[in-house]
């Protein structure tokens, strides 16, 4: 896992199989009776949310939940330290001859602290997750799946029938057919 | 789980089912029950509380025999000198039944308020062209005709109790004179808004005003049910009056909490009060209609509202908690923060002689359901919602409760047998008007344009 993880390149991955679609319902459909047949989806790159293809490919819930309760009790702990250390332990300060000891009054601090790392902490972790950082090449298996088309990319494995994968792909309206290995694609 | 495959949706029919009359008889018996042991209680429970404020009384009076000079003594405690009109009131002479008046009181005023923002809920869907909720919009579409009940109680109790509720409006019969010893400059000031017409004609006419919207937002949406699919007049128009609702409500919610809640600490005033009410009561329905979505698809009904819809009001119910508290803690921090006599009152008689209700009153709507819904799995988990829920439920019940009677009776009164049986018979009919509403018309609006959106929600993996 990690940006350094070169299996999150899919040049570095087995021959994928990669079949391109117009129609979301039709690519809905063949991913079903894909993902029936056993055949494990690697993912589906779609220009806008397509509901319920998550679902149909398998895919893991996220665990970006956990790591924002994580960075946020990160943060409760920062700030709740910070806080006593500077107003209590370090420099009392007498305001309005108000109680220094007084945790209320610490919310705020304590509450701005923990939604500030919890919103940094996540996006810092979303974007090494998915690669997204500065200098990184984009890998788009076709221009147009950012614009009006979805692809669907199969890693191949030992004993797959890929011609079955193909076929089903093409039975259920994908336009084209392509091969991906090193970096290079194949039109089938 | 909606797969992006089409999925037809027919109209239903609600049936009040033996079983859910049974619950509802229940829970207004087992009010019944505990109001009838609050009120043979109540006698004795009266005698302690007097001998209790006896002792912080400054001279021993003869209380509840001459009113006006019980009303003497206790504004003689008015101290000007050091930081101006102090706002003690030692209730020496409230009758027995005053205790009753209140909880009608605070009922009615809990439910009139559920009822209101279902409304304002109902509203806001139309106004933010939400699609999700369109499946269970026939939920607060029945909780909002239950307006008029919980008002004609809240007059009722307010007709027969306010002397003894509200200070001012005991103040208001001494006819005192600026001369007169006990005159209250405070209260004399206040007295443009806080008067007995003002009590009743105010929220008369907006209450008026509010259920002629409601009526008209039903009709529309019962005119769409009734014209042909694909026909918009009646969606587009439902945005329009949901807008000129949500502007009314928005600008004379807050005024309702002051006249009829805010007033019971007459000389204490807090700008937020109006908008901390109506979260508690926003957080409140939102829990309630949770509890009427999963029974009514326990029955069977609403095949296509599924977890995604329960899912979407566990994440209301645990944003609005946090946003309650958010108010919660404002509230209280800004009077910490500026320290103004004058608005240490209300946290004062509640920090110091009910400590453990306010501790209570925010480990249940806040510290419990905040970490009960945190994870989605607990969102998502009827059980879970349901226990968490009613906690909230009573929760914000008891931070109703809080906000009246130790402004009312001072210290030494309790959230008991009285104040359940009260909260519980309400309940009961309260489930019982809104069944019967949801019988009255289909459940499902199925010309509603954003009816196919809401049976395809989906919040994702």
């Amino acid at each position: 896992m990690g940006i350094l993880d070169k299996k999150l390149s899919l040049r570095d991955r087995n021959k994928m199989l990669i079949g391109v679609w117009e129609d979301e319902d039709q690519l809905m459909a063949g991913a079903s009776e894909i993902a029936h047949a056993g055949v494990h989806i690697h993912d589906i790159y779609t220009p806008y949310p397509v509901h319920g293809l998550d679902r149909i490919i398998g895919a893991r819930r996220s665990k970006l939940a956990r790591i924002a309760f994580f960075c946020a009790v990160t943060g409760l702990t920062l700030m709740t330290t910070m806080i006593w250390y500077m107003y209590v332990h370090d420099w009392p300060m007498n305001i309005g001859n108000k109680p220094v000891r007084f945790t209320p009054s610490w919310a705020p601090v304590m509450f701005e602290g923990t939604v500030l790392c919890t919103a940094f902490g996540m996006s810092f972790f979303f974007f090494w997750r998915n690669r997204l950082v500065h200098g990184i090449k984009n890998e788009l298996l076709d221009i147009r799946q950012t614009d009006d088309r979805m692809v669907m990319a199969i890693e191949t494995k030992d004993g797959m029938d890929e011609k079955a994968v193909l076929n089903m792909m093409k039975n259920h309206g994908a336009v084209e057919l392509r091969e991906f290995h090193n970096g290079v694609q194949i039109v089938l | 789980m909606g797969h992006g495959h089409h999925i037809e949706v027919k109209q239903e029919q609600f049936v009040f089912s033996p079983k859910a009359k049974r619950f509802s008889m229940i829970l207004m018996v087992l009010g019944l029950i505990f109001a009838g042991l609050g009120i043979a209680n109540l006698g004795g429970h009266e005698e302690s509380h007097i001998a209790k404020t006896e002792v912080t009384a400054h001279e021993g009076t003869n209380h509840g025999e001459d009113h006006a000079a019980v009303a003497h003594e206790e504004h003689a405690n008015v101290d000007t000198e050091a930081f101006g009109p102090r706002m003690e009131f030692h209730p020496l002479d409230k009758p027995a039944n005053t205790r009753i008046w209140a909880n009608l009181m605070i009922a009615g005023y809990f439910f009139l308020m559920i009822s209101l923002v279902a409304l304002m809920w109902y509203a806001i869907q139309y106004i933010a062209n939400a699609g999700w909720s369109v499946g269970i919009k026939r939920i607060p579409e029945a909780i909002m005709t239950f307006i008029p009940v919980p008002f004609v109680v809240l007059l009722i109790a307010l007709f027969m109790g306010k002397n003894d509720i509200y200070h001012w409006a005991h103040y208001e019969h001494l006819g005192l004179k600026p001369s007169d010893a006990g005159y209250d400059p405070i209260l004399v000031g206040k007295s443009g808004f806080l008067n007995s017409t003002m009590l009743f004609v105010f929220p008369s006419v907006l209450v008026v005003i509010w259920y002629v919207l409601m009526r008209k937002l039903r009709s529309l949406s019962a005119a769409e049910d009734n014209a042909t699919k694909g026909d918009v007049s009646f969606f587009r128009k439902s945005v329009q009056f949901s807008a000129a609702f949500a502007v009314i409500f928005g600008f004379t919610i807050s005024v309702i909490a002051w006249l009829l809640i805010m007033s019971v600490d007459a000389h204490w005033y807090s700008t937020i009060f109006g908008f901390y009410n109506f979260v508690t009561h926003w957080v409140t329905m939102i829990t309630i209609m949770a509890f009427f979505v999963a029974y009514i698809k326990k029955e069977g009904y609403l095949g296509f509202v599924t977890n995604e819809h329960m899912h979407d009001l566990g994440k209301f119910m645990f944003a609005f908690t946090v946003f309650w508290a958010y108010l919660w803690l404002s509230q209280y921090l800004l009077i910490w923060y500026a320290q103004i006599p004058e608005e240490m009152s209300y946290y004062q008689i509640r920090f110091e002689n009910y400590k453990f209700n306010f501790l209570l009153n925010f480990a249940m709507c806040f510290c419990i359901p905040f970490l009960g819904l945190l994870m989605r799995s607990a969102k998502r988990n009827r059980y879970v919602l349901a226990i968490i829920g009613s906690i909230m439920i009573l929760g914000h019940y008891h931070d109703v409760w809080l906000m009246v009677f130790p402004g009312v009776f001072g210290s030494g009164m309790q959230f008991g047998f009285l104040e359940l049986g009260t909260f519980l018979l309400f309940a009961g009919v309260f489930t019982f008007w809104v069944f019967t509403a949801l019988t009255k018309r289909g459940l499902v609006a199925v010309n509603h344009p954003y009816l196919d959106e809401s049976a395809h929600h989906d919040v994702g993996v």
